[in-house]
């Protein structure tokens, strides 16, 4: 009959309908990177030798012990004479940060950085349906993003997130949020901005804990845009693979590690404790048995699984051995951006997964030119892979950051076609990595070591000091 | 005289006949046609006869197996496709708010007496702060935190802290024992608080509390306003598509302890008088054996973003007056924006919710006006017919009546919002879920009522959120108004006299 030849034939077109809208909604599943920009602040932001000294030295309230404590660190830092720091601290008036000051902070970093992305990209600011924000320690109301909103002109629809407090983790966070929206299979370009406040978080007291992320912290930010249009895939530099976030935050250790709270004499800090390199860790080891199993090609796989048996079945582990068996992370991963939050986090990472130098170098040098940019250091280093053209097609590169909390988050981008973007690294690129890496806080601050109460002379230094440079 | 009723009484009464009569048709457009249908149908069979009914049974007899089969396995593949994109339902399983104990109580009386006793107002201060106070429409029972009880207040990180774990603690407390679920079994977690924004954030500060799994999808969304509550429902909503089988925390609150302004601005002084302290734990589940004793669905969340437009932007700012103190400055305009903001929400709202009747008349009194410019009123849709229950954030006073009179609402719908507001004051973002509590409280809750949650906030964000209620809620209903309903709904006077 003719009426069940119709009907059949309507029921296959209804199913060839069904599958390619189910396959077309897979496709939507994909996070591109289209492009990403770094903020490279002026000039006169510059934190130099001289500037660093002078900004401690204008802390009366700090006694030899404090400064010695102090000049130690920064000459242990790995970070080199061209970091920059927010105007006001510059200017004198860390202790007295006004909402201007930190306002003036983000705008600076937000006209060149977002202006320079739009511009790369070719894309309107009305064509962005998600935008996500990360700023730790600053957070007014209305939020930065309206401000973006605001200052772009983007539409009534736009999506809207801001994500404060979640500190130096917080960009894979955003990432996290854009990746979960794009999997509703809606065509979407999101705007993701990552930096850190500094110019309200001046720690004024002497608590040594405390003043560490005064002089730790450098100025940075970030920009990128992100769709899961496929579309635009041809365009796009990354792709997304996965993405694993670790809290270990129900450890009372690895949460009261990195505290903001007030000082005895009611001074609000950014409190570091001694335990902060365990808590890191332990989420670090966390985070990668999770993530092992998606890097690793399958005969790595295999052969960490009988290295692991032999390991617990025949040789028992012995007391406190937190050693992970040996894996060679390389055949998985062909780059590696680690957080650059000090010497020490790359020295534990890289002795933790059996880097070499080379694996490293991006993040240390994104260290010594740039500081520990809190978040946004990632893109940084991202950066320098591409500028020294390391980035080629079907590459894949592995993400590390840590966070207060204590969190550890980590992803695997594949590169979508060769890069070559010097990008924020086009005038210092050739300069790395230098020849010589004496550190250059040490030649002017070393004797430091050897002062006493009764030598140190304040003033003295003070006066030698401004007549030296 | 008095018993006849006026000419326009009458016309008006069979206005409203007619547009009921209207409403019922179009509503009801495809049972009207499908009768005729069904009874032509049932005419032919009865005229046909029994025999050719007989001879089609034994065609399809005769058909191959085969060819069944693979027409079944078809069925089924469509099927299957069909019901695997459709987007995931997201239950509300069940919500507990903050419940203020009485020690926290802030009297007209205390609240002009602290006033008086800060040394930072002058008299001029504490008049205009208890003036904004008697036109406020907050009762006698709201509630600040321990901090603001000193004289001056104590505005330190270490206090905050406190009043944030005071809150949020309670909440989630209730919120699990209600429903049972076991801290180990959330897989999203969502806090959002405008003003207090620690490092760990709040939500390290419930993982830890808490002891929630490491895996755990956490947010933490600051500075987003009164409307962050239903910003963190949307994003709740997003991972939930994202993530089968799993459970969302969504914790809205405000921390007022570090916000109290201490100058003389006068518009930076009426948060002072408007906001107080409460929080709300929301749990929400797209897990198929919670809809069983889930208490609402989510159906839509519109987000409204006016930001783009200057004024827009400014007219609730935080900011430093000439002082250097930091308060949050509200605008003058800030009505006529809201308003504004509400128009554009409504627009996409619209079409999602009301029947379609309403949006017939809409878009023929449209056609009218542009096309054959006819010079009628726009048509305000009745979104009365779209919804049962209405929760308006208590922003403010002038808030509810501006929308009361925009969305032509009678005093009943609104009557949720200002309990609330007289009862807990302006608790921001939290302040929906306490108008819920309400209505539920009254027993108007039945199964298949829509509820409508409107949020608005800093930026300028209008944001709203549906949802339909899946059982009735039975009373007594354990939550804040507890010791409270039995009172409500209360008058209140335009003005309170205090000095």
């Amino acid at each position: 009959m003719e009426i069940l030849a119709t009907l059949t034939m309507l029921l296959i077109l209804c199913s060839i309908y069904f599958l390619w809208k189910l396959y077309s909604l897979q496709r939507t599943t994909n996070c591109y990177l289209i492009d990403y920009v770094c903020f490279k602040p002026p000039p006169d932001r510059m934190v130099n030798r001289k500037t660093a000294g002078e900004i401690i030295e204008r802390n009366r309230t700090l006694g030899l012990s404090e400064y010695k404590f102090l000049l130690k660190v920064i000459i242990n830092s790995g970070m080199g004479v061209e970091t920059y720091a927010p105007r006001n601290i510059l200017e004198g008036r860390e202790a007295s940060p006004t909402f201007d000051d930190a306002l003036q902070e983000m705008d600076e970093f937000i006209d060149t950085t977002v202006n320079d992305l739009f511009k790369k990209t070719n894309i309107s600011p009305r064509d962005v349906d998600l935008l996500v924000i990360n700023i730790s320690g600053f957070s007014p109301a209305p939020s930065l993003a309206s401000r973006i909103v605001q200052r772009y002109k983007m539409r009534e629809d736009v999506k809207a997130y801001n994500v404060s407090g979640m500190g130096c983790s917080a960009s894979l966070i955003s990432i996290d949020l854009v990746r979960n929206t794009f999997k509703s299979g809606k065509k979407t370009i999101a705007l993701a901005i990552s930096s850190e406040s500094l110019s309200p978080n001046w720690y004024a007291g002497k608590d040594k804990s405390m003043i560490l992320s005064n002089i730790l912290f450098r100025t940075g930010g970030s920009a990128m845009l992100l769709t899961n249009d496929p579309a635009m895939r041809a365009r796009a530099k990354m792709r997304l693979k996965c993405l694993i976030r670790t809290h270990t935050g129900a450890n009372d250790n690895a949460y009261n590690c990195a505290m903001q709270k007030e000082d005895d004499a009611g001074f609000v800090g950014m409190h570091l404790g001694k335990n902060l390199p365990k808590a890191a860790v332990h989420a670090f080891v966390e985070n990668f048995q999770r993530l092992i199993p998606k890097i690793l090609p399958y005969r790595e796989l295999a052969l960490y699984v009988y290295r692991t048996i032999k390991q617990k079945v025949v040789k028992p582990p012995g007391k406190g051995n937190m050693a992970m068996t040996k894996i060679d992370f390389r055949t998985g991963i062909d780059h590696f951006c680690i957080h650059t939050g000090g010497p020490a986090v790359i020295d534990a990472v890289r002795r933790g997964l059996r880097l070499s130098e080379y694996d490293t170098e991006p993040s240390s040098m994104a260290l010594h030119r740039w500081g520990n940019t809190s978040s946004t250091s990632l893109w940084y280093v991202l950066s320098y892979m591409e500028a020294k053209k390391r980035l080629k097609k079907r590459d894949r590169v592995l993400m590390i950051t840590f966070g207060t909390g204590f969190k550890c988050n980590s992803c695997i981008w594949e590169v979508n076609k060769d890069l070559g973007d010097a990008g924020v690294w086009e005038e210092s690129i050739n300069n790395y990595p230098p020849q010589t890496l004496v550190n250059p806080y040490l030649e002017m601050y070393g004797w430091v070591a050897d002062e006493t109460e009764e030598t140190f002379n304040r003033e003295a230094r003070v006066e030698e000091l401004r007549t030296l440079y | 005289m008095a018993n006849e009723p006026s000419p326009q009484f009458s016309s008006s009464v069979r206005l409203k006949y007619v547009k009921l009569g209207y409403q019922y048709l179009v509503n009801h457009i495809l049972t009207f046609i499908l009768i005729p249908i069904i009874v032509g149908i049932s005419i032919e069979l009865a005229r046909v006869g029994p025999d050719e009914i007989l001879s089609l049974v034994r065609f399809l007899n005769d058909l191959d197996l085969i060819y069944v089969m693979s027409t079944l396995f078809l069925v089924i593949i469509v099927g299957t496709v069909y019901f695997m994109s459709r987007p995931r339902p997201v239950y509300l399983v069940d919500y507990a708010c903050f419940r203020p104990k009485p020690n926290f109580r802030v009297p007209f009386s205390t609240f002009l007496e602290h006033a008086r006793l800060v040394p930072q107002f002058d008299e001029r201060t504490v008049r205009f702060q208890v003036k904004i106070l008697e036109r406020s429409g907050l009762g006698e029972e709201t509630c600040l935190p321990p901090a603001n009880h000193y004289i001056p207040p104590t505005c330190s990180m270490a206090a905050a802290r406190a009043e944030a774990e005071l809150v949020i603690f309670s909440a989630i407390d209730e919120l699990l024992n209600k429903t049972g679920m076991r801290p180990k079994n959330i897989d999203i977690l969502i806090v959002n608080c405008s003003l207090f924004s620690p490092t760990p954030s709040l939500s390290a500060m419930i993982v830890n509390k808490y002891k929630l799994r490491s895996n755990i999808l956490s947010f933490n969304l600051s500075g987003m306003g009164c409307s962050a509550g239903l910003i963190s429902i949307d994003l709740a909503r997003d991972l939930l598509q994202a993530h089968g089988n799993s459970n969302a925390l969504v914790v809205s609150t405000e921390i007022i302890t570090p916000n109290y302004y201490l100058g003389k601005e006068r518009a930076m002084l009426l948060p002072n008088c408007l906001f107080r302290m409460g929080a709300a734990a929301v749990l929400l589940s797209n897990c198929r054996r919670e809809k069983r004793r889930a208490k609402y669905r989510l159906t839509h969340v519109v987000r409204t973003h006016k930001g783009a437009d200057d004024a827009a932007y400014r007219c609730v700012f935080q900011e430093q007056d000439s002082e250097g103190l930091t308060g949050i400055n509200l605008s003058k305009d800030l009505m006529a924006i809201a308003g504004d903001a509400l128009k554009s929400n409504i627009t996409t709202m619209g079409p999602l919710v009301l029947p379609a009747s309403e949006q017939l008349l809409f878009l023929f009194c449209l056609i009218a006006r542009k096309v054959f410019k006819v010079k009628w009123k726009p048509y305000i849709p009745d979104f009365r017919l779209a919804f049962e229950h209405f929760c308006i954030h208590a922003g403010g006073r002038a808030v509810i009546d501006e929308l009361q009179k925009n969305l032509q609402l009678s005093d009943q719908h609104v009557e949720a919002s200002r309990m609330a507001l007289h009862r807990f004051g302006n608790t921001s973002s939290s302040s929906l879920w306490y108008e819920l509590n309400y209505i539920e409280s009254k027993g108007r809750m039945k199964k298949g009522d829509r509820v409508w949650m409107i949020g608005f906030g800093s930026g300028f964000k209008c944001n709203s959120a549906v949802w339909k209620c899946l059982k009735t809620v039975k009373t007594p209903v354990d939550g804040p108004w507890s010791t409270s309903i039995h009172r409500y709904p209360v008058d209140i006077p335009a003005v309170v006299k205090v000095l």
